[in-house]
């Protein structure tokens, strides 16, 4: 718990320096190779495709806001080593048959232009993986299954490269954390409710309840499921309870970790059951959410859900990284829901994929000569720090995940920005442009980048 | 034994599927023993609050199917674009005058012109088509952000309205004597449509939707909980508020809408329509007209259901799969039956919710139970529980 204060207090520090900070225009963070080939009058494009308006829409849509901005901000100070930035998009709706579609019309009619593609789903990563390995086109993807990354049997590094750790070893490094925080978490027992496939059913495989087994931290062999259309989860949440569950883990998105958390307040029981989950539910839009119900302390309901945050977060704006994007936030005039975990990554993933080009490019002489295979002998050996540090690309030695996360935990922040806040009385209400109120979201980092347990098997 | 066989099939199969059924009932019977009476009484409860959700939108289904033979699969996004347009008045503290003015316009254009465009050459029509207008875009607007549910009630009404009138005139219409199922497919190509113009208006990220709200709190009403009741079940069980009125608003709905179908002549015009629509227009009846108060009709039912699961839930595109969820319940309840609809929609709800306290972990709930039982029944009743048995004469 001192752990807990000393960061929250580190938090005060942080956000009272973000006040500070002055208007000028914040530099391009990274650090990146300098273009030995003058790339003039050539045309280099991004090449994605995902689920924008399908069930995990709210959560990724502002990827295509922010690789628009980033775009823009490149093509207006000259372009990548002078070549002019695009980008190409489809709309794949969550459905596998229109990602198989969209990714046969991209090979199709891009062909040898396409050698970098950005993904982000588990199941498109699974359902593409060993066709990009045929075609030799690299993928950077914003999930992290192990099938997609390393096959079935876990041991085959693929075409993939995720900007997160797996979700199985988020799933371990939380159990660590539980094991490590018995004041907060005793005896503790941990049960999975969570959305099915491929992303929500990453972390109950048998190794990792094993490994958690090991640390002394109990997993529950039956994961609740429930499904994003769900109004009512009172079923599932009571089940994991009546079986024991002290801690509910979950690997959903924005109304996902809402509704477990606004069941709990429900049921009385927010004190007694912990709520964690994969780094997704440290997003703005789980704090928006989550404001729904509150607890009986008057605060939102997701107040102290735990979580892993293996990158920088909005609120960290001493870090050149955030206030960069930040000020392309806020230049760009984005909404505050897009102010979400996708909208920072993704400036993160086209700085990855612009490094790769311009190191490709400068070993092979040219956009045209530069492949697949370049690209992905560039990204293995690459040990590069994502926008000045908002993540660390490090994939060497077969890895095709983050090796690195830390634990937070979502709060609301309080009237002064100085820290969180306890109650109505000290925080932060903004008004929501319909008379009513809105808390303002913050997520509390509680340990340092640490190596995740690899447990792919 | 062969010769046995063939003339008691009849008996022996039916012997077969209730044999079935007591093997099932069994098998839950002793999946439920070890539970708390607590937990049986909440899923219970649970069940049959969504359940009436679920027949609410079943009953926008039923309403098109009853009038029109069209199984409508863009219902799904009748909802998402009901629900939306209820946020934007809603949540928006100053409406745009012109943006009202629009929609007002556009309203009472569609209804005065639902016979014929013709109707606009007469000089009362149009004075109506304006006054509506003008009166439409005065409710919208008028007064402060404390007007908001006068504004939003308003403008999702002439939203559904004018999403149903469009459809009915524009993709429906042109269809009437093709066969069936060219307007079945049409449906899918309308959810499409809606799908895009969703994305394009109101973008992809969730939206909040505020009204189940204690104005004292800020925020969700709490729920009621069975305190006095604990001892007696081993637990406590709660009735959430939210689902309790988006439940009593379906009940009104099916009651307005029985009342509607029996006893009013457009009510009874549809039933016609639905019989034959050759022979309703033979006998007099305007079969266009009566299409599009339909299509209107389930519109705003579609809308009402948007606004309270987006209510409960959040409002995004995932409200759209709900209509999937609702098919077995339509199916179950008969395609045909209003009533049959709360019935179907109420099943499927408690089916689902003891699914998923037996088994949660193979999605037996959502993706199993319903359709077993939704199997069990059309095995012995093809046209569901209330539906209406077809004889076909050669």
């Amino acid at each position: 718990m001192k752990k807990l204060f000393t960061l929250l207090a580190l938090l005060t520090l942080v956000t009272g320096g973000a006040l500070s900070l002055a208007q000028d225009m914040v530099e391009y963070p990274s650090d990146m190779t300098e273009c030995q080939v003058d790339l003039t009058g050539e045309t280099f494009s991004i090449y994605h495709f995902g689920d924008l308006s399908g069930p995990n829409a709210f959560i990724t849509q502002p990827i295509v806001a922010a690789v628009t901005d980033a775009v823009n901000f490149w093509n207006s100070r000259g372009g990548v080593c002078g070549a002019e930035l695009a980008q190409v998009y489809e709309d794949t709706g969550g459905n596998l048959e229109a990602t198989q579609s969209t990714y046969d019309r991209f090979t199709s009619e891009y062909g040898d232009d396409l050698d970098i593609l950005l993904l982000y789903s588990s199941n498109d990563g699974e359902l593409l993986r060993e066709q990009l390995a045929e075609d030799e086109i690299v993928s950077v993807i914003a999930a992290g299954s192990i099938e997609s990354l390393y096959g079935e049997d876990g041991q085959t590094p693929g075409w993939l490269f995720a900007s997160n750790p797996l979700y199985i070893n988020q799933f371990g490094f939380f159990c660590q954390f539980v094991a490590a925080s018995p004041e907060i978490f005793p005896d503790p027992v941990i049960g999975f409710v969570t959305w099915p496939g491929a992303f929500g059913l990453a972390g109950t495989e048998p190794a990792a309840a094993e490994y958690c087994a090991g640390l002394g931290v109990e997993v529950l062999p039956n994961p609740q499921i429930f499904l994003p259309t769900d109004s009512d989860i009172l079923t599932q949440v009571q089940n994991a309870i009546d079986e024991g569950a002290n801690i509910l883990y979950t690997n959903s998105l924005a109304t996902g970790p809402a509704l477990i958390a606004g069941t709990l307040v429900d049921l009385g029981m927010e004190d007694d059951i912990k709520l964690g989950g994969v780094n997704w539910v440290m997003d703005t839009s789980v704090g928006l959410l989550g404001q729904r119900v509150l607890r009986p302390n008057g605060l939102p309901s997701v107040d102290g859900m735990f979580g892993g945050m293996p990158f920088l977060w909005w609120t960290e704006l001493q870090h050149p990284a955030i206030q960069f994007v930040t000020q392309q936030f806020t230049a760009n005039q984005r909404s505050p829901v897009e102010q979400n975990i996708a909208y920072l990554l993704s400036w993160g993933m086209v700085d990855a994929i612009i490094e790769t080009v311009i190191r490709s490019v400068n070993t092979v002489g040219s956009l045209d000569a530069m492949t697949g295979a370049d690209a992905k002998a560039v990204i293995e050996s690459m040990d590069y720090a994502v926008l000045g540090g908002l993540l660390q690309q490090h994939f060497a030695e077969g890895m095709r995940d983050a090796t690195h996360n830390r634990m937070a935990v979502m709060k609301f922040a309080n009237a002064t920005l100085t820290g969180p806040a306890t109650g109505p009385e000290d925080a932060l209400l903004m008004p929501d442009g319909s008379g009513g109120q809105l808390y303002v979201p913050l997520v509390v980092p509680l340990t340092d980048f640490m190596p995740v347990p690899q447990l792919r098997g | 034994m062969t010769e046995f066989i063939r003339a008691n099939k009849r008996q022996l199969t039916w012997a077969l599927y209730l044999a079935a059924a007591v093997a099932l009932l069994l098998f839950v019977g002793d999946q439920l023993a070890g539970k708390k009476a607590a937990r049986i009484v909440q899923t219970l409860i649970s069940g049959l609050l969504v359940g009436g959700v679920y027949g609410l939108v079943a009953l926008g289904i039923v309403v098109i199917n009853k009038a029109s033979g069209v199984f409508n699969f863009a219902h799904g996004w009748m909802m998402v674009v009901g629900g939306m347009i209820f946020w934007s008045f809603f949540t928006v503290s100053e409406i745009s005058i012109p943006g009202a003015l629009l929609l007002s316009a556009a309203t009472m254009l569609m209804v005065m012109t639902t016979a014929s465009y013709k109707a606009l050459l007469q000089r009362r029509n149009l004075l109506t088509a304006l006054g509506g207008s003008l009166l439409l875009c005065l409710l919208m607007t008028i007064g402060g952000s404390d007007w908001q549910w006068l504004h939003a009630l308003t403008g999702t009404a002439a939203g559904a309205v004018l999403t149903g009138l469009a459809v009915e005139r524009f993709a429906i219409r042109p269809l009437i004597g093709q066969p069936l199922f060219t307007a079945v497919l049409m449906t899918l190509a309308v959810a499409e449509v809606l799908h895009g113009i969703t994305q394009i208006v109101w973008g992809t990220v969730e939206l909040n939707l505020p009204i189940f709200v204690d104005p004292a709190t800020n925020s969700r009403f709490k729920p009621i909980r069975l305190d006095a009741f604990r001892e007696a079940l081993g637990g406590i069980a709660i009735i959430r508020v939210e689902l309790v009125i988006a439940f009593v608003l379906a009940i009104l709905a099916f009651i307005g809408f029985i009342l509607f179908f029996r006893y009013t002549s457009v009510g009874l015009a549809m039933r016609a329509t639905s019989e034959d629509q050759q022979l309703a227009q033979a006998v007099g009846l305007r079969v266009r007209v009566i299409l599009a108060i339909t299509w209107a009709a389930a519109a705003f039912l579609a809308s009402i259901a948007g606004v309270l699961q987006g209510g409960a839930v959040g409002l995004s595109l995932n409200i759209s799969f709900v209509a999937l969820r609702v098919f077995p319940a339509v199916l179950l309840g008969g395609l045909e039956s209003v009533s049959g609809a709360l019935v179907g929609g109420i099943i499927i709800g408690i089916v689902e919710q003891f699914g998923t306290l037996i088994n949660s972990s193979e999605q037996a709930g959502t993706n199993l139970a319903p359709y077993v039982v939704l199997m069990l029944v059309l095995v012995i009743r093809p046209d569901g529980l209330f539906g209406e048995k077809r004889i076909e004469r050669i």
